[in-house]
């Protein structure tokens, strides 16, 4: 293995880590507040949809992404009315929304263009290379040579970090998902905090989509997140619902799945069909690594009675 | 001091039969009114699921009604539809009984999409390497071993729950995409037929297929076990002490604890059950259906599992009707989209929105028993 090689695993784990990382912040906010974020899988299909299409029609990248955050919000809002209002089980609800997910995608996709797949070659969001900064000897052509939704996904991280951490609303958001009748009897509404939650999880997660569907890929395919936002779902766990530490749990799946691609081409002795479990794999291992020292949120997945 | 104890009043002993026995004709008396309560709730669910399923349709140009009809006719129309619905629907329903048991103990097992994958493959196994064996011993044989290959794979993620704490939902979840690419893997390595333009297995040999019911149709004797299951999980789930106890872990974690209940025992056992019936529907499929495994071959089976049990809510006899809903509405679609070019992914969409309405209206009931 030389050194454009390990430039090159580096590079591609950062890549494939963006979507994911996108994910799984919106799910690390789902979370905090209570809600389990089963249903990122298909918000992210959604928003990967949504994106796609608008490109097709538009041909304007902003919009696109605009349309996938939309499409994400959408469905994440069929999961907040569907949690909040009627008290459904978080885990199922999120697998409905999934398998919904699937079906508009998929019937829409073929529906809107007349029954036939259409066949999609959109333009791509590009690599920006970062002045000064990409000429840095090892740095350079790994963190600073990306394309740009990624920059921004890295960038996010702050942000929702000091959120959580350093204002009133995520100090409340936090509060609803350890204690919700603590945080109701000082003035909070956690059932709205919560639907609230689920719906911006929901625009991260479309955007998600849209960095596979738009940066990634360039096309839209049937089921293509296929299972990423289940990935990033384990990302938070090992993570600790952190948002620093579910980035390097996503950046460890991405060199999973980086490594996984990257090794067909070696020639080894290993079908490429036990390659691709590499990602799930690993992501299982470390799970069970973990094991119990994960605490989640107390009052995650437990609905918030008024009495 | 007997005598100081006053007399006891006249007891009416007929009085006191009745009175005792009111009570126990009241709870079977709601027992039933829920059960029937929730079979109309489901069916409402089914119904608006249709009406809002219409929005796509108009969405894509196409009009909803006559798109309806043609489902309608392509699933009833012929015998040979009505075998074709009967077929699809077994491992939906053996594997939807299983996981309305998983649900019924808080147990959310969604991992029945590979232990399917890896029923079927065991399935093919045996059936590919057991040459000489008569139909008698060979098809039970691979049934067999594609239940303990299914009960196998859904031990894997009961064990990292147990002993690791990994919840089962998301173990379950990351399980099926290895049991699926674990169907490739074979399929292009040591189980796959040389010179085929698509990844499959060999043909199995005749004796392993499973013998059809009517003849002309390709109606396969799987519906009966599928039905054999169902009657059983009943039997078990609501006249023996296992049962109970699943049903109280489903009631209250308190009751279930001062009980003497074992989370541990019951969770690997509930598992052990739904896996080995997805498994035995992995090897129906590939034993009734296909003749042989093919890549793909249970796709969406273990969501379809888990939203007929749902539909069902989660009670293992009315599994039999969600289960032959869900076969017949694939079957129709299929059909439709042959016909009038509405995509048969509109199964999807509706599968989606009955789970949630159903979700929905049972959030409500929870809510009224909680007033």
């Amino acid at each position: 293995m030389n050194y454009a090689v390990i430039i090159e695993l580096l590079s591609a784990s950062i890549r494939i880590a963006t979507p994911l990382l996108l994910v799984a912040l919106g799910g690390v906010i789902s979370e905090t507040g209570g809600t389990f974020a089963v249903g990122v899988e298909g918000m992210m299909l959604g928003g990967a949809f949504g994106g796609a299409v608008t490109v097709l029609v538009t041909q304007n990248i902003l919009v696109g992404l605009l349309a996938s955050m939309i499409s994400g919000v959408l469905l994440a809002a069929i999961v907040a009315v569907a949690t909040v209002r009627f008290r459904t089980d978080h885990m199922v609800t999120g697998l409905a929304v999934n398998i919904l997910a699937l079906g508009m995608t998929s019937f829409l996709l073929r529906g809107l263009f007349g029954g036939k797949t259409p066949v999609m070659v959109l333009p791509t969001i590009g690599t920006v290379r970062i002045p000064w900064l990409c000429n840095l000897p090892v740095a350079g052509p790994i963190l600073f040579n990306e394309p740009l939704m990624t920059y921004l996904a890295f960038f996010l991280v702050i942000p929702v970090h000091l959120f959580l951490r350093r204002t009133r609303a995520g100090l409340t958001l936090r509060a609803v998902g350890e204690n919700p009748s603590a945080a109701f009897s000082v003035g909070a509404n956690p059932e709205r905090i919560r639907a609230v939650a689920v719906m911006v999880c929901g625009a991260f997660a479309g955007l998600g989509g849209a960095v596979l569907s738009l940066q990634e890929l360039g096309t839209f395919t049937d089921g293509m997140t296929n299972g990423r936002g289940f990935l990033a779902l384990a990302a938070i766990i090992v993570g600790r619902w952190t948002p620093f530490r579910v980035m390097w749990g996503c950046l460890l799946i991405g060199a999973a799945s980086a490594l996984a691609l990257n090794i067909q081409g070696w020639g080894l002795p290993m079908s490429s069909y036990v390659i691709q479990m590499t990602p799930y794999l690993i992501a299982l291992a470390v799970l069970c690594g973990i094991g119990r020292k994960a605490r989640m949120p107390a009052a995650i997945g437990k609905a918030f009675l008024r009495s | 001091m007997s005598a100081s104890l006053p007399t006891p009043p006249e007891i009416d002993r007929s009085d006191q039969a009745d009175q005792s026995e009111i009570p126990s004709r009241v709870v079977a008396r709601n027992e039933d009114a829920d059960f029937w309560r929730r079979m109309l709730l489901a069916l409402l669910a089914v119904s608006l699921s249709f009406v809002v399923a219409a929005v796509p349709i108009l969405l894509s140009g196409k009009n909803p009604l006559l798109a309806y009809w043609a489902l309608i006719r392509g699933a009833f129309g012929s015998v040979d539809s009505i075998a074709f619905a009967l077929n699809k629907s077994t491992p939906y329903i053996l594997a939807g009984v299983g996981v309305a048991l998983c649900f019924r103990a808080r147990v959310i097992n969604i991992g029945g999409e590979g232990q399917i994958a890896v029923g079927g493959i065991a399935a093919s196994w045996i059936a590919l390497n057991a040459p000489g064996l008569p139909g008698s011993v060979l098809i039970p044989l691979a049934l067999l071993g594609g239940g303990c290959a299914g009960a196998a794979w859904a031990a894997i993620a009961a064990g990292m729950r147990l002993v690791r704490g990994v919840h089962e939902v998301l173990g379950t979840l990351l399980l099926n995409f290895v049991g699926l690419l674990l169907v490739s893997e074979v399929l292009h390595g040591p189980m796959g037929e040389v010179g085929a333009g698509f990844p499959q297995s060999p043909l199995f040999p005749e004796q392993a297929w499973l013998p059809t019911l009517l003849p002309g149709t390709d109606l396969h004797a799987g519906i009966l076990l599928a039905l054999l299951a169902v009657v059983l999980c009943h039997l078990v789930f609501w006249h023996t002490p296992f049962g109970f106890r699943l049903r109280l872990l489903g009631s209250s974690d308190a009751a279930a604890a001062y009980a003497g209940v074992s989370v541990v025992r019951s969770l690997l056992s509930v598992m052990l059950i739904a896996g080995g019936l997805a498994g035995l529907a992995g090897a129906v499929e590939v034993l009734g259906v296909h003749y042989r495994l093919i890549q793909g071959f249970s796709g969406g089976f273990g969501f379809n599992a888990v939203a007929i049990a749902l539909l069902a809510s989660l009670n293992p006899i009315a599994v039999l009707p969600a289960g032959l809903f869900f076969g017949f509405l694939e079957t129709g679609a299929l059909a439709m989209q042959r016909e009038i070019g509405v995509p048969s992914s509109l199964v999807f969409v509706i599968q989606g929105l009955a789970m949630i309405f159903v979700l929905c209206a049972l959030g409500i009931s929870l809510r009224r028993q909680r007033i």
